[in-house]
């Protein structure tokens, strides 16, 4: 379980985290959602020591997160929204650094890089040098540096960004099954579908303060199941109705273009996050 | 263990870029033996030039070595690549990373030196190069990928590194008793030099060259410098705040 409790982090004046109270429990997939700059990755980068708290503390399993317990560092791997890796080495080479970073035996290193890079179809590439790959293959290199050391915490910000469509599905179908072997993911991202199809809990985050936590299905269900938008004046409005027969009866009364649909997780998004930008 | 992933890591890196550390490690200090040694034909304390030059090129060789394989290095680790981050996430304690870094810096300042030593072998100069001398070169190293690594963790951007050569490293080269003996400056200005890691270094290593045993004084600085800036890296590493 991580806890984490009254964490702030400041940059000189700029609060870039404020007060953030959060539990995640064991095995739960946790998605933390936010506008730009509302403290995401900072988050994330206090939560794998890179970063360290002004206030506040980080528990895992009841222990604190610092840079010296070496024993709860252990259970951590993480997934940075930059290609934080050496550039200049090749994939076997840095699938190897890690594997020697965690302390694994030589032949399970060997094994393990042989069936990540199998599985994300890199193995053909593993004498290339990082600096050569594409975007979407350092994404994927990531992915597979990370899950070498099969930690119980892994922490993803922004795992699929530039990644094309097929891959981003077949990263989802991973980090399903990897979640499934009981290990706890904090994901950040930008995709909504992403945290609504793959997350058990979100916290939405605005301007470093926590604003909601709780399922994609009940922020739903909270917001209405059903969406209208309504067309008009070039702008595209949407009302959310709790049953669908409320939101065909708004629709029948209505003069101009509309559609009915199901309310997403992105509906919630931008009726909380969005309104109080757009109130700024 | 952490220790040996670094050096790992090192090695890696070494044999990478085998041609490109090992012309790096020979080109400026093949100049100064050819201008300063061959070239302009003197004697120095009644023996030939070269004999007080060579120690000191080979001192200056392990501070250039050692530095340069530190500083760059992980200036662009930390500022530009992002890869500390990994590091730092690890169970590999972090000291134990310092550490590693410092050897494996200090093993590339010897390799710059032993470079400089196959070059010169041919010319049979008589001076001694032991145990002792390399062990002086391992220490000398130390201290300068200590400082290198210091430098490196108090950098603003990655392009810092080349900044540091120009205010560190150069003046220490022609300053600190590589060219010339420091007992030929000002007094004043002569003690400010003499406590210089690399002026130390140099009198040591051709005092060994000389058949003379290296001063305890001089292992003192060496140390001294070695112990302050291994303290402000560790300190930096655990404590902080943004890395």
């Amino acid at each position: 379980m991580i806890e984490i409790s009254h964490l702030t982090k400041k940059f000189g004046e700029y609060t870039a985290v404020e007060d953030l109270n959060l539990t995640v429990k064991t095995g739960e997939f946790f998605g933390l959602l936010g506008p730009n700059g509302a403290g995401k990755t900072t988050t994330i980068s206090m939560m794998s020591t890179v970063l360290l708290p002004t206030e506040g503390k980080i528990l895992i399993d009841g222990k604190p997160l610092t840079r010296k317990n070496s024993e709860e560092k252990r259970k951590l791997s993480v997934i940075t929204q930059e290609y934080s890796m050496r550039q200049d080495m090749t994939m076997d080479e840095v699938m190897e650094y890690q594997g020697r970073l965690y302390f694994m035996k030589k032949k399970d290193i060997k094994e393990k890089t042989e069936k990540l890079l199998e599985f994300s179809g890199l193995i053909d590439h593993r004498r290339k040098i990082v600096r050569h790959l594409s975007g979407g293959m350092k994404r994927k290199l990531m992915i597979c540096r990370a899950l070498m050391i099969d930690p119980e915490i892994l922490l993803l910000d922004e795992p699929t960004a530039g990644m094309d469509a097929l891959s981003r599905r077949q990263m989802w179908n991973l980090l399903r099954q990897v979640n499934g072997k009981d290990m706890t993911i904090i994901l950040t991202t930008h995709y909504m579908e992403e945290a609504q199809s793959l997350c058990d809990r979100v916290a939405l985050i605005n301007k470093g303060r926590l604003d909601a936590v709780d399922s994609p299905q009940k922020m739903i269900e909270s917001l209405g199941a059903f969406a209208v938008d309504v067309f008009q004046e070039n702008m595209t409005k949407s009302r959310f109705f709790t049953t669908r027969d409320d939101a065909i009866e708004y629709i029948r009364n209505l003069e101009g273009k509309a559609s009915m649909r199901d309310t997403n997780l992105e509906d919630v998004f931008v009726e909380r996050i969005g309104r109080s930008l757009m109130k700024k | 263990m952490g220790i040996i992933t670094v050096l790992w890591e090192k090695w890696t890196e070494f044999k990478r870029d085998f041609y490109k550390i090992t012309l790096a490690a020979m080109v400026s200090p093949l100049m100064y033996l050819i201008i300063f040694g061959m070239g302009i034909q003197t004697t120095s304390h009644g023996e030939p030039y070269l004999n007080f030059l060579i120690p000191g090129i080979v001192a200056m060789s392990t501070m250039t070595g050692s530095f340069s394989a530190v500083a760059q290095n992980m200036s662009v680790q930390r500022l530009y690549e992002k890869a500390l981050d990994q590091v730092m996430v690890s169970p590999t304690p972090l000291w134990q990373f310092i550490v590693g870094q410092i050897i494996g810096g200090s093993l590339r300042g010897i390799y710059a030196a032993v470079m400089i030593l196959i070059l010169v072998y041919p010319i049979h100069t008589g001076l001694i190069f032991n145990a002792l001398s390399f062990g002086i070169m391992f220490l000398n190293g130390l201290v300068f990928s200590t400082i290198a690594l210091t430098l490196s963790f108090l950098a603003k951007s990655y392009t810092d590194a080349p900044r540091f050569t120009s205010y560190i490293i150069m003046p220490m080269s022609f300053l600190c008793n590589t060219f010339f003996s420091t007992d030929q400056m000002p007094s004043g200005f002569r003690e400010v030099v003499n406590i210089l890691p690399l002026s130390q270094a140099s009198a040591m290593i051709r005092g060994i060259a000389h058949g003379q045993a290296p001063g305890a004084f001089g292992i003192l600085v060496l140390v001294s410098y070695l112990v302050i800036f291994s303290l402000i890296s560790v300190n930096f590493i655990y404590k902080k705040k943004n890395l």
